[in-house]
């Protein structure tokens, strides 16, 4: 009792603000706070409903079917064998090596194609061009990912599947790795670019000077000196593009194919991703084929994670030149 | 730059090439392999296929169908379809009247399938969805029992008719609208809103049932509508069967497949027999119909062939053609 009567003096000596300007300085600075808090008890909200939910599959008996086995369900190759409903086979494993996979070729596509558009954009361009180029990518990145995948679905699938027949292959219709790396690519595309962009923007100009008082042409001055020098900022772009390929739900699913067992890794054969997997009949499922989408979003979450911690490690390793 | 330069030629060459390989056609080749589309497991249209193809257990388990087949909604084995020319898919049949002319519909056993072959019960891939009522003296008041009478009666009319089309099934012909007939039900006139109509059994129907309901509701003194939709055997269970008289009763059930009862259950009720018996009726078809790309040289399939082509037995489309 006397610690809360102590607390209470110690609040009240705190709130005795000396100036009008002391308690308004307070007010503003309680109201960032609150803002600060709600924002961030959401993410902690959100896991702590996905993991109680996720969990459900490994503790329970799932009404008599049995828990799931962990595993089993990190490590296996087929995503249900048998009955829906009758069964608590599920696995995962293959899903993030596919899903790990598709976001690495997507970045490897985007990645070139968005560093060298910033570099244009932020370098080459004369101003009027490039403020409208600047415009354009932005208009990219607010397309919603629907569009995106209708856009996937009505044109890239049948070009996919007409070029899949070069090659003597018989496509599914194109629904493919190739499909859904190529519509993640121009999804993360505009990230990449606007944040490329950023960085070449804040490399030092001085640097750039001294380079070309050394006679190093223009071109030689952009490649070697600025990218070097944005090089961990550009890093910090890609690192962006690979949490939206890994999180893309809607697009991926219209291309992909959902494949049901796997890994798929030739670019004409059907896949899946962790999301298109979630979302799959996700409107009309009940039990434990329902909550077992929640644990694969748990697994979403950790491979996100784990891949955001792992890129951040080799974005340090690779170093950071000197920018204002 | 020089390097630069011969690097964009040389990509602009290998996709001029590319172009070029894709206009030449070679034709429909009946000897590539079938890529099967399905909907995902959940799916009560996937439900209603296997079913109609004789090939129920593959309605909830993929391990049964062929290797390789690929996951697509309604409209997503639609749009495919136009572009693969070896596959295999299903839709409903209000999805492609909408658009006939970019895929091509299969017959079922020697039946085309259009809409009037699903009201004239020649066209078979397609099941039924019914209702059970209480039965006439089982009811606790006679407002209940009246608003139940309009409501079937309102399933006849064109209006209704509307309200199930658009929410995908295909209705049974009607002439009259709810004006029409209206002046039968004096119920509707008076001011219902303190009474609850309960509706239960197919989920599959729940869409139907709801959009229905929310329509007739206003038109018959704003009774309050109640669904609960946990399955077809409960539409009969819980209106006239076993759990009639317990807390999940029904004034309305409803089921997406005959009405077929064990003995303990009732009677046996084949389709036709339907209309003689006044607590039991249709209120639409739910229509699949199976559809390949334009190009495809087969026009007609049996339950027999789809089920092979499901499970694999047929992986070239020259097993079909023989």
């Amino acid at each position: 009792m006397h610690k809360i009567h102590e607390l209470y003096t110690n609040m009240r000596e705190k709130l005795r603000f000396n100036s009008r300007k002391e308690r308004v300085d307070f007010i503003i600075h309680s109201m960032f706070l609150l803002a600060t808090v709600v924002s961030a008890s959401f993410i902690i909200i959100i896991v702590i409903f996905i993991a109680q939910e996720g969990m459900i599959p490994f503790v329970t008996d799932n009404d008599g079917l049995g828990a799931v086995n962990l595993w089993r369900f990190l490590t296996g190759f087929t995503w249900l064998k048998g009955t829906a409903f009758q069964s608590n086979l599920y696995a995962v494993g293959y899903i993030i090596i596919n899903t790990l996979y598709v976001a690495f070729l997507s970045l490897l596509l985007a990645m070139p194609i968005g560093v060298l558009t910033a570099l244009f954009i932020a370098k080459i361009a004369p101003k009027k061009i490039a403020e409208v180029l600047r415009t354009i990518v932005e208009m990219l990145a607010a397309i919603p990912s629907i569009v995106y995948g209708l856009f996937g679905a009505g044109l890239i699938l049948p070009w996919i599947y007409e070029f899949a027949k070069i090659f003597g292959v018989q496509s599914k219709g194109g629904n493919s790795v190739l499909a859904t790396v190529l519509v993640l690519s121009l999804m993360i595309l505009p990230t990449i670019t606007a944040l490329s962009e950023v960085a070449i923007r804040s490399v030092r100009s001085d640097i750039e000077h001294g380079s070309l008082a050394l006679g190093a042409t223009k071109t030689q001055t952009n490649f070697k000196v600025v990218l070097t020098s944005a090089k961990s900022g550009i890093f910090a772009s890609a690192i962006l593009g690979v949490g939206r390929a890994l999180g893309e739900a809607t697009a991926v699913s219209l291309v992909a194919g959902n494949a049901r067992s796997g890994p798929s890794f030739g670019l004409f054969e059907t896949t899946s991703t962790l999301t298109s997997t979630m979302l799959q009949g996700l409107k009309e499922t009940v039990g434990i084929d329902y909550d077992i989408r929640f644990s694969v979003g748990i697994v979403l979450m950790v491979v996100i994670l784990l891949t955001n911690v792992t890129l951040n490690f080799v974005k340090k390793e690779v170093g950071n030149v000197d920018v204002k | 730059m020089k390097k630069i330069t011969l690097f964009v030629l040389s990509v602009l060459a290998v996709f001029g090439l590319a172009a070029c390989g894709g206009t030449t056609e070679e034709g429909w080749d009946s000897s590539s392999n079938i890529t099967i589309y399905t909907r995902d497991t959940s799916s009560g249209t996937r439900a209603g296929f296997m079913a109609g193809i004789g090939f129920d257990d593959a309605a909830e388990d993929d391990n049964l169908l062929a290797d390789g087949f690929v996951i697509k909604d309604n409209t997503g084995i639609f749009t495919t379809m136009q572009t693969d020319e070896y596959g295999i898919g299903y839709v409903s049949l209000a999805t492609y009247v909408s658009d006939p002319d970019v895929v091509k519909a299969l017959d079922f056993e020697s039946v085309e399938a259009s809409l009037a072959n699903v009201m004239n019960n020649t066209y078979g891939l397609k099941r039924p969805f019914n209702y059970v009522l209480r039965q006439l003296d089982d009811y606790a008041t006679d407002t209940e029992k009246d608003i139940v009478l309009a409501f079937v009666a309102f399933l006849e009319t064109t209006d209704g008719a509307d309200i199930i089309t658009n929410k995908g099934g295909v209705p049974l012909t009607s002439t009259k609208t709810w004006d029409d007939i209206k002046a039968d039900h004096t119920v509707c006139t008076e001011d219902n809103s303190g009474v609850t109509i309960k509706f239960g059994g197919s989920d599959s129907i729940e869409k139907i049932a709801k959009a229905l309901s929310e329509a007739f509701a206003p038109k018959c003194g704003n009774f309050v509508p109640e669904h609960d939709h946990t399955g077809s055997s409960d539409g009969y269970k819980r209106t006239q069967g076993i759990e009639k008289d317990g807390d999940n009763a029904k004034h309305i059930g409803f089921a997406s497949r005959p009405f077929k009862t064990d003995g303990s259950e009732g009677t046996v009720l084949e389709q036709d027999e339907l209309n003689q018996d006044e607590t039991k009726g249709q209120l639409a078809w739910d229509a699949i119909v199976a559809i390949v790309h334009l190009d495809n040289e087969l026009d007609n399939v049996t339950a027999d062939d789809l089920m092979n082509i499901y499970s694999g037995t047929y992986s070239v489309w020259d097993d079909l053609l023989e």
